[in-house]
């Protein structure tokens, strides 16, 4: 019992991982600083944001559904932390692991971008409402591509579950080089599922204020920021344990060392497309995932089949 | 002042988020706000973001006199501001209503209108003078539950 609640509430659960969401934030705004030749905010900043807002007043607008409002940044924000139970972080054995740990793991990192449209959508503010409205289309034009890049090593490793692909291709380092393309694909498509630059439509600040957020300001604005923060983690751990299973075998302090640098690694290849691509229009962005990225994702998955058959 | 409070009071200082809204300026002040904001003076030192929502601000900098067509829409963001905020007239006009005060369609300065924290002059005010107006603000926020002590910064 006491084992889990320190699983659930220190490590590697909500302290930690929201420990780690706002030292990869600060890392992202300053790496994105210096790039621009800025100095940039101090290492504090995204927890000095965290506590400002927390102390601040939450208005609830007179028309939004009070109970969805207040309830969906607690839903992003747990099931994020559900999803990083399943994905292993040093050795290639998770916290907890079942055959079909990936599919739970993708499902789970989807509700976010659903607790993005409803919060927005039941805020019952024209800026929000587009901005959710955004945020769901982009959702159809991500995923799909992202699923496709993460079933391929799964096919190749012949097993549904982050530990198996983990161990497979420890024991068979040399296949993860018919993955770099998937690599690519994945990191694009997380730039959409994050709501990052290029991908940045639902959140625009320039046409729609702040999107889906914009009538959100106090707690509530701090719990839907820190869940962006923890989805940020989570996602490059996700990428990092399919995309990186590299130095699994030495140790939990030497492969949890380098587990924060391919996390790390990952934030940092985010806050490069941040600082050298523009925001893309809506039209566009699909149009990218479906006639691009899509296809690029099939070809991934052809050459595993081909190298399985091959090799067997 | 209890630990909790201290903390609080810290992270207010130092997680300044605006919003500016134009009152009626002649939009020398805007550019001049809009230039505090560029990479050469680097804002984000000091944890100021510039938010598109009344919701997610703290500091509302206002420039221009306050003509009686803006009146009824200044109230409502001030409104709009979850508390604790703050009010910066950025700019003579602002301040006191400057050339215009006196005319048959402006009330004054903003403070004629809702309670300002800080009054930064000049025609127009230069960035420096703006972001010093901003930092001093917050240094005297020593209680949040009180407004902040009203404020005039030398325009440099």
């Amino acid at each position: 019992m006491a084992q889990a609640l320190f699983n659930i509430f220190v490590f590697p659960g909500f302290l930690f991982v929201a420990a780690f969401g706002l030292t990869a934030e600060y890392i992202d705004r300053k790496l994105y600083a210096l790039m621009q030749n800025r100095i940039g905010p101090p290492w504090f900043q995204p927890l000095a944001d965290f506590i400002k807002l927390s102390a601040k007043e939450d208005v609830v607008p007179q028309h939004a559904d009070k109970l969805v409002f207040k309830l969906m940044p607690i839903v992003a924000m747990t099931s994020i932390l559900t999803a990083f139970i399943y994905i292993p972080m040093w050795g290639s054995n998770a916290l907890f692991a079942f055959k079909g740990d990936l599919v739970v793991v993708m499902y789970l990192l989807t509700v976010p971008t659903l607790t993005y449209f409803l919060g927005g959508w039941y805020s019952r503010s024209v800026y929000s409402m587009i901005g959710a409205a955004r945020s769901l289309t982009q959702l159809f034009a991500y995923e799909i591509p992202l699923f496709l890049s993460i079933l391929a090593p799964a096919m190749l490793a012949d097993t549904w579950s982050l530990s198996g692909i983990s161990e497979y291709f420890s024991t068979h380092p040399w296949a993860i080089l018919f993955n770099i393309v998937g690599f690519v694909i994945a990191i694009i498509a997380l730039l959409g599922k994050l709501e990052k630059v290029p991908f940045d439509i639902p959140e625009a600040e320039t046409e729609i204020v702040a999107g889906a957020f914009t009538e959100y300001s106090g707690r509530l604005l701090a719990m839907f920021r820190l869940a962006i923060d923890m989805e940020l983690v989570v996602g490059a751990s996700l990428l990092a344990a399919v995309f990186l299973p590299f130095g699994l075998h030495y140790g939990p302090a030497a492969g949890f060392a380098l587990y924060l640098v391919k996390v790390l690694f990952i934030i940092g290849l985010i806050s490069l497309a941040r600082t050298i691509v523009a925001r893309l229009r809506i039209d566009q962005m699909i149009n990218f995932c479906w006639k691009v990225i899509a296809p690029l994702a099939f070809l991934q998955f052809l050459a595993d089949l081909i190298l399985k058959g091959v090799h067997n | 002042m209890s630990l909790i409070k201290k903390i609080v009071t810290w992270a207010r200082i130092k997680s300044p988020w605006i919003i500016h809204f134009n009152t009626g300026a002649c939009n020398a002040c805007d550019i001049e706000i809009i230039a505090a904001l560029t990479p050469i003076y680097d804002v984000e030192r000091f944890g100021v973001i510039l938010r598109g929502t009344p919701r997610h601000a703290d500091v509302l900098v206002c420039s221009g006199p306050v003509t009686r067509q803006i009146k009824d829409r200044l109230i409502r963001i001030y409104e709009q501001m979850p508390e604790p905020k703050f009010v910066v007239a950025c700019g003579t006009c602002a301040c006191s209503g400057g050339v215009f005060s006196g005319c048959y369609n402006v009330e004054g300065g903003i403070d004629q209108v809702i309670p300002v924290s800080a009054y930064i002059p000049g025609c127009p005010a230069s960035p420096r003078a703006i972001i010093d107006g901003v930092v001093k603000l917050l240094a005297s926020v020593d209680n949040a539950s009180k407004p902040a002590k009203e404020l005039v910064v030398n325009g440099i």
